[in-house]
């Protein structure tokens, strides 16, 4: 390579990024970067969408002036390599790379994650009542309202069993309090969750939407016993675990904190003798009854009797943990 | 018309060629995206296509941050300020460096180019390794994440671990380090000589804010386009990883003492995930995995991954990365163990 034309460089530069920013901005508009972003990182998206329009726009300019080799020539010292290296094969494919995810972007559908991520993740029933580190640590604490301390007191090594098994609670135990939008110190916490539950018994049908979302799954598995028996609506995408029967169903979310890399997958169980017509990935609507029940031997919520109706999906169909 | 305008003429071309290429995309995606044969793509592609372009999104700005804050630095700030400022024992600035990590809130994306530049102004190489691998952790909002994800318990073992270890091991592995490679030169780009320090010294007292500016934006460009080529690979892995591998066969290869915690560093490793994010994603295993190998992930993870290892080697020479990988990995698991042996246990006894 004896000269490198750096103008040349600094053109297609900047066409690319001014093509990241075309891709931020069409996704923007199109409102489709919800099936990639929490809405809580936009100001970030719209930062980056900026800043690569003026670094576009700056990189083509840069690329007329005829000496744009003045400043950043070889015996610029700033440390690193200004010039893309390699041959012109090389250089290719370097810019391959960059252009990669802006054709990605435009050509392939924007569609949430479906079923098959949802089993290689793994289902979160509930809350995540499965006792996990924090559950089986605060497992004695609901009903007692002793604290951590006084639970590891009473039975150190057991205590610690759960703790590092993370297993061992029984099903009484497992009444929890752990979540992810978890704001406040433990009783704030739980005083929420109580007043939620209060509040609930008294509505007719509980109502589940995006905003509730994850509340409600929590606000069911601590308080189960306040809800068995009554109605429930809630709308999600139809799942199977593998060793399902023709009855059985679930209502499934996919729970997003930042990017879709990190989702986690939450479901409610349905039974309902209309749940063998529906296919995977499906977004039905499940209006039922709340009923206590098992599976894998943890104690559950499940909707009974349910009326299945497929819809739309809906407009955000992720949900996300709320930072009250 | 000679052969060079003719060339030019060529090159010109190539770039409308993009450019139009991306606003045809840009009006049309819509009625691309709903052609049959895109339509029946299998879903398992669609998933690598969308947590691809998350990783990458999610990433952009703060990658973006970085290569800012970098050319800032380049410009601003003088060898010879680091210098006054460094202790002049090379151990004895380990501590203070750790400190200094933990106040700069800069996550795994954005905190490469800025250590690559700070030990290109002279900042000793071991210094800079305890920034890059405090810094994705050891910050407010990687806290509060972590303290949310983990049932709100100012006391609970896997906030309190996470940060402690943060601390402690980003201290032992910059020790490690130096007593490797010392103050010999590991980065990729070619060594400034006096000659050029001079050169600089010129440059840099180039009068008006706007050229400054200029600069600012030039070098930030130049490092996006270095480092961001290794970003988007490594997203592009790690998507296929977070797609192809099963979580399921984690669990069963990992349910032992030892073997659970190096299952979920490398799996912190290929996951690739934000430390802002990752604390929900290591509460959402809970069930699974031991209270231990889930602070192996949340303190793994951010010091090093996928995306991150593209990136170090787009700086540092390979023998260098190669050493840091293996003692990162070293230092952890065994900070991990230990901790696990002794710590752990009597947790409750001391909260």
């Amino acid at each position: 390579m004896k000269h490198y034309d750096s103008s040349f460089h600094a053109f297609i530069q900047g066409i690319i990024l001014i093509g990241f920013a075309l891709l931020m901005l069409w996704l923007t508009i199109s409102g489709n970067i919800i099936y990639y972003i929490a809405p809580k990182m936009m100001p970030f998206v719209y930062f980056g969408l900026v800043t690569f329009f003026i670094l576009g726009t700056v990189q083509i300019f840069r690329s007329t002036k005829k000496e744009a080799n003045h400043e950043h020539g070889p015996s610029c010292s700033c440390g690193h390599d200004h010039q893309i290296p390699g041959p012109p094969l090389v250089k290719l494919a370097i810019y391959s790379v960059f252009i990669l995810p802006v054709l990605l972007g435009f050509v392939l559908p924007d569609r949430s994650l479906d079923s098959s991520a949802a089993q290689n993740r793994g289902i979160t029933y509930g809350s995540g009542n499965a006792p996990s580190v924090t559950q089986s640590a605060s497992a004695a604490e609901t009903e007692t309202k002793s604290n951590r301390a006084e639970a590891y007191l009473d039975d150190p090594e057991g205590y610690m069993e759960q703790l590092e098994n993370g297993e061992g609670a029984d099903t009484e135990d497992l009444e929890e309090h752990y979540t992810i939008e978890d704001f406040y110190d433990q009783e704030g916490f739980d005083q929420y969750y109580k007043e939620l539950a209060n509040k609930l018994e008294h509505q007719d049908v509980i109502t589940v939407t995006e905003d509730n979302y994850l509340d409600i799954m929590t606000v069911m598995d601590v308080h189960l016993d306040q809800f068995i028996g009554k109605d429930i609506e809630i709308v999600g995408f139809a799942y199977r675990e593998p060793d399902f029967e023709d009855h059985e169903l679930v209502a499934a979310r996919f729970s997003m904190t930042c990017c879709t890399a990190d989702a986690g997958v939450y479901g409610t169980l349905i039974q309902s003798d209309e749940a063998k017509d529906i296919e995977e990935d499906t977004w039905i609507h499940a209006y039922g009854t709340i009923e206590a029940s098992e599976y894998n031997g943890y104690r559950l919520p499940v909707i009974t009797d349910a009326i299945l109706n497929e819809v739309d999906e809906p407009e955000s169909p992720y949900v996300y943990p709320s930072f009250r | 018309m000679n052969p060079k305008q003719a060339r030019s003429w060529g090159k010109d071309l190539i770039g409308m060629g993009l450019l139009l290429l991306f606003l045809f995309l840009f009006l049309f995606s819509d009625q691309l995206s709903n052609t049959q044969y895109i339509q029946d793509l299998p879903s398992a592609w669609v998933n690598v296509n969308t947590i691809f372009l998350s990783i990458v999104l999610e990433a952009i700005p703060f990658i973006l941050l970085g290569v800012f804050v970098s050319a800032l630095i380049q410009i601003y700030v003088s060898e010879e300020t680091i210098k006054r400022y460094l202790p002049k024992n090379a151990l004895g600035a380990l501590f203070p460096a750790a400190i200094l990590g933990a106040i700069f809130p800069l996550c795994e994306c954005a905190i490469v180019p800025v250590v690559a530049r700070l030990v290109k102004k002279g900042m000793p190489l071991h210094v800079g390794v305890v920034f890059l691998v405090a810094a994705p952790i050891l910050n407010p909002i990687v806290f509060m994440s972590t303290f949310f994800a983990f049932g709100s318990d100012w006391t609970h073992p896997v906030l309190l671990s996470r940060m402690g270890l943060a601390f402690i091991l980003s201290i032992i592995i910059g020790g490690a380090l130096y007593f490797i490679f010392k103050n010999s030169y590991q980065l990729r780009a070619k060594q400034q000589d006096i000659h050029e320090h001079h050169h600089h010294q010129t440059h840099s007292k180039k009068p008006g804010i706007l050229n400054r500016v200029k600069e600012t934006v030039y070098h930030a460009v130049d490092e996006f386009f270095l480092m961001g080529k290794y970003l988007i690979l490594g997203a592009l892995i790690a998507a296929l990883f977070q797609t192809f591998l099963d979580r399921q066969v984690l669990q069963t290869i990992g349910s032992g003492e030892y073997s659970s915690v190096l299952v979920m560093m490398g799996f912190a490793y290929l996951l690739s995930l934000c430390s802002e994010a990752d604390a929900f994603v290591a509460a959402s295993f809970g069930q699974n995995f031991t209270t231990a190998s889930l602070i192996g992930f949340l303190v793994y993870g951010p010091m090093l991954d996928l995306k991150n290892t593209f990136m170090l080697f787009a700086y540092f020479r390979a023998k260098f990365v190669i050493a840091f990988m293996i003692i990162v990995t070293i230092v952890v698991f065994t900070a991990i163990i230990l901790l696990n042996q002794f710590v752990l246990p009597n947790w409750y006894q001391w909260f």
